[in-house]
């Protein structure tokens, strides 16, 4: 059963201490309408429910009408509020910023309304973007799907990758809100997920720092930097049919190298999401993505960037055991030994 | 004693997923407590192994160590002859294995980020590692949700 409530008033919107956390995120809500839309009003809010995913932040859904200088509107809306805890720190200016820049262009990604970006009103950095149709299904490429549909939605993800990286980040100012890497793309994601490394381990980790040395000695040098999403992978995308609907989770969007996104879905720990055995694997994404973009793919980079994907992966982990021993996240995440030998091989094989 | 920590364990498992689960209709709260249970069995699981894991762990550590040190700065050399003048703690003893397990791990991390090492010791590094990691008791159980 879902959780819905009809928020009251603005002139009385602030809920008792027995509201539920929907009651109270509707009020709150209410409240950043009202400062965004000054002349909104009888605005309404149903059905609001917090979905179960959403790692790193809790995602609300729900309904909102509200008549304003311009009319009756009515909207389907997600709201994304920062977590107490989370897998990943992030900034939902990010977000926003990415999503107000890919208006227009042929990137399927909702359209952001507002942001909330101290959490002045949400208690919490949030923003509120529409709800576009769709399921999401961090599996689907080996869900019960027929193989031709499968592969479908497998070239289709390709193909909005590549996407993603023909943005012109130049013209559509992303360049100001996400900043250029300081040193080469490599260099600067590493130092950054080294940084949250040491922020968050509560052990020693001898293997992460071993791993962490080779990453540092064999950094390649970018020879192109594109939009980057980050955390590109079909659990954060909606599809509605047999398309690919949506774009999600732009919090970790940035300016870098395109490989690093290629690296994170030939990553061999993460088969069973971006590969369907037999039919789309390493070779034929590889493949694919250079004849999408007409780069040509070094697979040694790629191995570094397939590295990283996993050290990253391995320092998200960790990220979700300290938040979790500090009472701020729900889950229970172990150290990721699994990552260790794969990382291994690799490096290896380099 | 009866109930047993296994068999408690066991029980707390079966009540939560046969009266609590079916119970809980919030979406989120479910999916929280379907990771909790998950993680519960492979508790009950790995308890067990916990200490002889930490116990085999230290002494393949320090022996790992010891062949490392002449190779070291001497600095470094030098805590390690330090650390391994200690006896082990009792097997019995969770705690001081425990701490143990974190003290010759802390030498290691600073023993293969130091100085290029010889090709033989870094494959024997990698080998303890690889098997440290497939011994591991308390591993992460995925529970993922399919829909959002």
């Amino acid at each position: 059963m879902n959780r819905s409530v009809d928020p009251p008033s603005p002139a009385t919107c602030a809920p008792s201490g027995s509201a539920t956390p929907a009651e109270q995120v509707a009020a709150d809500l209410q409240r950043l309408m009202t400062h965004e839309i000054p002349s909104a009003r009888d605005i309404r809010l149903q059905s609001l429910v917090r979905a179960a995913g959403g790692l790193s932040r809790e995602n609300w859904s729900l309904d909102a009408t509200w008549t304003d200088a311009a009319g009756a509107h009515k909207h389907q809306l997600m709201l994304m509020r920062d977590a107490s805890g989370t897998l990943l720190n992030t900034e939902r200016g990010r977000e926003y910023a990415v999503l107000k820049a890919l208006e227009g262009t042929d990137v399927p990604a909702p359209r952001v309304y507002w942001m909330d970006p101290q959490g002045q009103f949400l208690g919490a950095p949030s923003v509120v973007m529409e709800r576009v149709s769709g399921s999401c299904d961090y599996m689907v490429l080996n869900s019960s799907r027929p193989l031709d549909e499968r592969l479908a939605l497998a070239r289709g993800f390709i193909e909005l990758m590549a996407a993603i990286h023909r943005v012109d980040w130049r013209a559509r100012g992303l360049e100001r809100s996400l900043g250029l890497p300081q040193h080469s793309p490599a260099r600067t994601e590493l130092a950054h997920w080294q940084a949250e490394y040491q922020r968050v381990r509560l052990e020693p980790h001898p293997e992460l720092d071993l791993i962490l040395s080779w990453l540092q000695q064999q950094a390649p040098v970018t020879e192109t930097i594109t939009l980057v999403h980050g955390d590109f992978k079909p659990g954060n995308a909606l599809i509605e049919g047999q398309r690919i609907s949506a774009k999600l989770d732009w919090e970790t969007a940035h300016l870098g190298d395109p490989l690093e996104d290629l690296g994170w879905v030939t990553n061999p720990v993460r088969k069973r999401e971006h590969q369907i055995p037999g039919h789309w694997e390493r070779r034929q994404i590889v493949d694919a993505y250079q004849a999408l973009t007409g780069r040509t793919v070094s697979e040694r980079v790629l191995s570094w960037w397939n590295v990283l994907a996993c050290w990253k992966l391995a320092v998200i982990q960790l990220t979700a055991v300290h938040e979790f021993v500090a009472g701020r996240y729900n889950r229970v995440f172990q150290t990721p030994t699994w990552l260790y030998r794969p990382m291994f091989q690799m490096m290896e094989a380099a | 004693m009866r109930p047993s920590v296994d068999e408690q364990l066991h029980g707390t498992c079966r009540i939560l997923e046969e009266v609590v689960a079916p119970a809980v209709a919030d979406p989120y709260a479910r999916t929280i407590l379907a990771g909790l249970i998950a993680n519960l069995r492979m508790l009950h699981q790995a308890i067990p192994a916990v200490a002889a894991f930490l116990q085999h762990d230290n002494q393949a550590c320090a022996k790992l160590l010891a062949e490392l040190a002449p190779a070291l700065p001497p600095p470094l050399a030098e805590a390690i002859v330090q650390a391994l003048a200690h006896s082990e703690p009792e097997p019995t003893d969770s705690a001081a294995l425990e701490q143990r397990n974190q003290a010759l791990r802390e030498l290691l991390a600073q023993a293969v980020c130091g100085e290029a090492l010889a090709p033989d010791l870094q494959a024997k590094i990698k080998r303890h590692m690889i098997e440290r990691a497939s011994r591991m008791p308390m591993r992460y159980v995925p529970t993922a949700p399919t829909t959002s």
